[in-house]
């Protein structure tokens, strides 16, 4: 900065030939310096940049999915809701082009913003559980594509993503049933939990053939071969290579999902240790604890509480680490 | 992520994108009328509407960590009871919380309706798999627990602007993320709303006129499913070139500089203030939590 | 010697670059090949150049994001204000240098105008930020914008609200990379006069231009870009003479210079219209006397200042078949507040077989209500719209695009399937017309794309998507073509390749309706001018007559070309339309003019080269 050699730069401006020859073919030929350009990076490797891209991207395309989804007609048949309650096939088509991991942090975000924030229809706790379903089927789904042209990779990410999603969603909920019924009257109230796992299982079956094949599968085998190679390059990133896949167990990754994961169980064990707890007449046993944890449902439910504590740490934990991670990667740039 | 029944309008009630129906071989024949058709124009206004929050009411006024952490009450509290006086109390104190925030009739009639109609079939299931009156009771007590935690969130959150539920979130340590999200999401919604409106357009125009509903319509619904999904393919494309120049913008624009830096985070949130009559307000509202505990003690019912 | 008269030569260069090569990550050749750039404080610097000529990788070096931000194999060395881009942040950078992106839309990220401006300070976590926003708004005048939504706004609007945000941070270098490719002349306009505003108090201003026209009015120097490196860098009035270098890299010189440089090959060039008019006085050039224009009516007599006219059609009524006829026509939303915003207000129109009409007027006249009336996508609150015999409310849109077409402005909306083939073929193989493939390849080949036609339309360059959205209204053979804005962001060569095409197009379509804000098109293409505002119809006139009239051009912000402007200044009238026909129309004391060819219609590019 101080060794501003301004005097030795020729100016191609500063020194008009004055006759119409052209400036530039008296410009000398010049050659590319040999020594090798600074600031190279190992091809496939994201700048934190392009994991921000990608993330919004990812946002930005499922929140308005999301808001066509509300807008597209729906059938109800008694309990049974056939509806399209997402449109699976936009993340899903993500997370096989992209790094699975940060498209799969932000389509869930985009619902939350775009659909329940912007619309008026924001759930409070209930908003996190969901985020973290969501994110866990699509990461998952996202590590098993290798190859975006191979349509049988992406038909198995887009059921698995909802799979996962609705499975643990299903979970949840019946858990928060038990949970949330007093255990002096569940022993009578046996048909009540039998009658609400069957209709979770019956929303799940209907959310597998209609979200997860019809808007999941089928849109995303034609799609995701449509967009490789050609989306990529307009976000300055290379192509996925079906010969190094991002795998569950990537580097930074892996600690996350598996975290999560765990989490996930443990609520769910909880749930019944507590059930245990509260049959055997403990007052101050484990349940009572994990009353301190809020709950909130948007409508018969996508909560419970242990879940919440679960995902709220998971969020934290992967919200802290990739800050940690983009933050380190940013100095590592410099 | 389900769908739920508290959206504020009835969107579904419009099917906005689906191909004009071909009035070919029909004797009768109605003119067209020009509607408030999909959307970007209502999206729009749902926009301004949820942005302006005209409706006021009691908990607009307050500061939004005072209404987070008084949604986190009720959210809370059913959970530490099975009394069915305490939670009704409770189901009463968030119903006329539903009521001082004005929440719009829609909004909760959908809700009304939502609840009974689950209970309903939940009380069918039930009986097939032979539960009892005890299924009853246990049902009620469900339904009081979710539907207090459900009117509460209605009470706190339909009228509170996003932008300042996501500032309250910022300042509990949300990360910076999802404020940046909020205010992208009102930017950019009404373009893309636009532009998915202009490619289905195009796919209206161009593509050939359906010969027939088929039975039910079922013709008009795979016209529309697969109009949808090949909107997306235009859609992915043009957005793509438009978050990169999104985020380098905001890679100028200090982004991720706020990221590393607490100042710019202080100075957002400097506007938030608890002031007495949010003091005031808490301490009533947990007041009269404690009157519905004290209540439950008085008059047991069924516990 | 300088191009910059403005700065002292001891003081830092605002932006230095030194042997620069820059390649992109997997990119086979270098975009930036050996630059080397001295631009000094207080200059204001047009960086002119080709499509891919590398001007706006070498402005993105200015700010950082290349290398920081787009990773690449990069050699050599940028110096803002003497420090190099190599040791500062982006972030950093900001403070230095502002950047103003061509696709500003996408450059605002937050709700209000207000956020907008306040976000990078706030970021910063500037103290003084809510000052440096109000400084900011006010140096552009946009003040009373602050709180409305970004989306509210037209695109000048915009434009100055992103230029705001940048300027909140109080840069002394600002970049703005091609203002005036998506603003209307008057909007464009506005931006230059502010960004001279900011100039003359000191701040370093970089604009990316391929309109000869704004370089000549604002720019002190200029940077001709060819193949990664700058060719020349010169004082405006030295470049602006350089005609021919600037023709080669698809800047076609100002109609001004192209006028002068006809009458004398070497020698200064003026700039402006008035410093034309002044030229050819000098030189004895006037108009010859008691010449008719040699295309359309009679002289009408010049209109009363301020006053428009009685419309009358200057050509005889029902001599060609209707296309399409507008009655009573009512349209408009309602807004928030459930308030009735009226924009087509009782709107009568009569479009006859054979006509070229160009639809002109500001932004939110109603001229793309008007044709959406006109493809059924939308119908009027009352009135009737009857296209072909057939009114828009008794069949659907899709019914009705058997006899209309509608091309939209951004040539991505237009494109929905996977490549240019399947997007021109769309329309007839769905609906199953005989002979659709060869109706395919034959259009492809019109326009030129039949060996690029099976790539995605979005990976095509700005005049080739262009066409691409011509090929899809040709197969579609409607008897009504309507285009939205068909030259909008075209460098002048390929808007003048759509003008050639649009003037081809006449003998397979019936009726052609163009809304544009070019005025360069309607001068050369149209022959029947509709000037909207306010819902209504202020004039339905041919070009000539419409240039002649300074109260409506005023009152729906209509910049007539350069040389329509020249030739009233002097007083022709009608004025002329193109370079051509103004010399021709020259007192022919002129013994060596060099007369472009009068009948290409890009005729007002200079053809004057030796070469």
């Amino acid at each position: 900065m101080s060794d501003t050699s301004t005097t030795s730069t020729p100016t191609p401006g500063a020194s008009p030939s004055g006759t119409s020859t052209d400036a530039g073919r008296t410009r000398p030929e010049r050659t590319r310096p040999t020594s090798p350009g600074r600031l190279r990076r190992a091809p496939n490797e994201l700048t934190s940049a392009q994991k921000l891209m990608v993330f919004v991207f990812s946002m930005t395309l499922f929140g308005l999915a999301n808001i066509v989804t509300e807008v597209l007609p729906e059938i109800t048949i008694g309990p049974v809701e056939i509806s399209v309650s997402y449109l699976v096939f936009v993340p899903v088509v993500m997370v096989s082009l992209f790094h699975p991991l940060y498209a799969a942090l932000g389509a869930p975000l985009g619902e939350i913003v775009f659909v329940d924030l912007l619309m008026g229809d924001f759930s409070g706790i209930g908003e996190i559980e969901g985020y973290v379903q969501l994110f866990l089927g699509l990461y998952v789904a996202g590590c098993l594509v290798r190859d975006p042209r191979n349509r049988r990779q992406l038909a198995v990410a887009a059921i698995v993503a909802v799979l996962i999603d609705k499975f643990l969603s299903a979970t949840v909920d019946i858990a928060k049933v038990l949970v949330g019924i007093d255990p002096d009257s569940l022993g009578e109230a046996d048909g009540l939990v039998q009658g609400f796992i069957a209709l979770e299982a019956i929303d799940l079956l209907v959310a597998l053939v209609v979200t997860g094949i019809l808007f999941g599968a089928l849109p995303a085998m034609w799609l995701a071969p449509r967009l490789y190679g050609k989306i990529e390059p307009l976000m300055g990133m290379e192509p996925r290579d079906p010969a190094n896949p991002p795998t569950l167990g990537g580097r930074r990754a892996a600690p996350f999902i598996l975290l999560a994961v765990a989490l996930t169980l443990l609520a769910a064990l909880f749930a019944f240790v507590e059930q245990l707890d509260e049959f055997n007449g403990r007052e101050d046993g484990v349940s009572t604890w994990g009353a301190f944890e809020p709950e909130f449902l948007e409508e018969y439910g996508t909560g419970f509480l242990w879940v919440s504590v679960a995902a709220v740490v998971a969020v934290l934990v992967v919200a802290v680490l990739v800050t940690r991670a983009v933050v380190r990667r940013r100095g590592a740039d410099r | 992520m389900t769908a739920p029944p508290l959206t504020p309008v009835a969107p579904a009630a419009r099917p906005v994108t689906a191909p004009d129906p071909a009035p070919k071989g029909r004797a009768r024949r109605r003119d067209r009328k020009d509607r408030d058709t999909i959307s970007v124009e209502w999206v729009k206004l749902e926009l301004m509407r949820t942005a302006y929050a005209t409706r006021g009411g009691l908990l607009s006024k307050r500061d939004p960590r005072v209404v987070i952490w008084w949604y986190l009450l009720f959210a809370v509290v059913p959970w530490f009871t099975h009394s069915v006086t305490v939670l009704a109390s409770l189901f009463v104190l968030a119903a006329v919380a539903v009521l001082v925030s004005r929440v719009g009739p829609l909004v909760l009639g959908l809700f009304v309706i939502g609840l009974l109609a689950e209970g309903f079939y939940l009380l069918v299931a039930a009986a097939i798999f032979g539960g009892g009156t005890e299924s009853i009771v246990a049902l009620a007590e469900l339904t009081l627990k979710l539907g207090t935690i459900s009117m509460a969130s209605m009470a706190a959150f339909v009228s509170l602007d996003p932008e300042k539920l996501s500032d309250a979130l910022l300042s509990l340590r949300a990360p910076a993320l999802l404020s940046f999200a909020v205010s992208y999401g009102y930017r950019m919604l009404p373009m893309l709303m636009e532009e998915f409106h202009t490619i289905i357009d195009g796919h209206r125009l161009r593509s050939a006129p359906l010969p027939s509903k088929g039975f039910l319509g079922w013709r008009v619904v795979v016209r529309l499913g697969t109009t949808v999904v090949q909107a997306f393919y235009p859609m992915m494309l043009n957005t793509a070139k438009r978050t990169r120049t999104t985020v380098e913008a905001l890679e100028t624009k200090g982004f991720t500089f706020a990221a590393e830096n607490d100042a710019g985070r202080r100075i957002r949130l400097a506007y938030l203030k608890v002031r007495l009559g949010d003091v005031v307000f808490l301490a009533v509202s947990a007041l009269l939590v404690a009157g519905a505990f004290w209540l439950g003690t008085q008059f047991p019912v069924l516990d | 010697m300088t191009p910059v008269p403005a700065a002292p030569a001891s003081e830092v260069p605002a932006i230095e670059v030194e042997d620069l090569w820059f390649r992109y990550p997997g990119a086979a050749d270098d975009t930036l090949r050996g630059v080397d750039l001295r631009i000094e404080q207080g200059d204001f610097v047009a960086v002119v150049g080709g499509n891919g000529s590398g001007k706006t990788t070498l402005c993105k070096t200015f700010n950082g994001l290349v290398p920081h931000f787009w990773s690449g194999d990069l050699v050599g060395s940028v110096r803002i204000l003497g420090e190099d881009t190599q040791d500062l942040t982006v972030a950093a950078l900001s403070h230095r240098i502002g950047y103003v992106y061509q696709d500003f839309a996408a450059q605002l990220v937050r709700p209000t105008v207000r956020d907008e401006v306040t976000f990078a300070p706030v970021n910063f976590g500037l103290d003084d930020w809510s000052e440096r926003a109000d400084t900011a708004l006010a140096a552009l005048d946009i003040t009373e914008l602050a709180d409305r939504f970004t989306w509210q706004l037209s695109g000048g609007q915009q434009h100055l609200t992103a230029l705001a945000s940048v300027m909140a941070l109080r840069p002394r270098v600002i970049v703005v990379d091609e203002p005036v490719a998506e603003l209307d002349p008057a909007r464009a306009t506005e931006i230059y006069e502010r960004l001279a505003q900011l100039n003359r108090e000191g701040t370093t201003v970089v604009v990316i231009e391929h309109h000869a026209e704004f370089v000549a009015r604002y720019a002190r120097s200029v940077v001709l870009m060819a193949d990664g490196a700058p060719r020349w860098h010169l004082p405006v009035a030295d470049a602006l003479a350089r005609t021919s270098d600037l023709d080669d890299a698809g800047i076609p010189a100002p109609q001004v210079v192209a006028v002068a440089r006809a009458l004398e090959q070497d020698g200064p060039v003026p700039l402006t219209v008035p410093d034309a008019a002044r030229w050819l006085d000098e030189r004895g050039h006037r108009p010859a006397r008691a010449r008719q224009a040699p295309t359309g009516p009679a002289p009408t007599g010049q209109a009363p200042a301020g006053q428009v006219p009685a419309t009358t059609r200057p050509r005889g009524q029902g001599e060609a078949a209707v296309a399409a006829r507008l009655s009573g026509v009512v349209h408009g939303y309602r807004s928030v507040s459930g308030a009735w915003n009226p924009v087509l207000d009782g709107l009568d129109l009569t479009l006859r077989e054979g006509e070229r009409v160009a639809l002109v007027g500001s932004n939110g006249a109603g001229k793309s209500t008007l044709l959406r009336l006109l493809t059924g996508l939308k119908v009027p609150r009352s009135g009737d719209v009857v296209v072909g015999g057939t009114n828009t409310k008794t069949v659907s849109a899709s019914q009705l695009s058997d006899q209309v077409c509608y091309l939209y402005q951004r040539p991505e909306q237009m494109f929905v399937k996977d490549s240019v083939r399947a997007d021109v073929g769309y329309f007839p193989v769905d609906r199953k017309r005989s002979g659709a493939d060869e109706l395919v390849e034959r259009v492809l080949d019109r326009v030129r794309l039949a060996e690029l036609a099976d790539r995605d339309g979005r990976l095509l360059s700005g005049g080739q998507q262009r066409r691409a959205t011509l090929a899809i209204g040709l197969a579609m053979q409607p008897a009504l073509l309507l285009l939205d804005e068909p030259t909008s962001s075209l460098d002048v060569r390929s808007r003048d390749d759509v003008i050639e095409m649009l003037a081809a197009l006449a003998e397979h379509i019936r009726c052609v309706v163009v809304a544009t804000h070019d005025m360069h098109l309607v001068a050369e293409w149209a022959d029947r001018v509709i000037v909207l505002d306010g819902g209504r119809i202020i004039e339905d006139t041919d070009p000539a007559t419409l240039f002649s009239r300074p109260g409506v051009l005023t009152r729906a912000r209509l910049v007539p070309p350069q040389v329509a402007q020249l030739g009233a200044t002097i007083g022709m009238l009608p004025p002329p339309l193109s370079v051509a026909e103004l010399l021709a129309r020259l007192a022919p004391n002129l013994p060596d003019a060099h007369l472009p060819d009068a009948h290409l219609p890009d005729a007002h590019r200079t053809r004057t080269d030796a070469r």
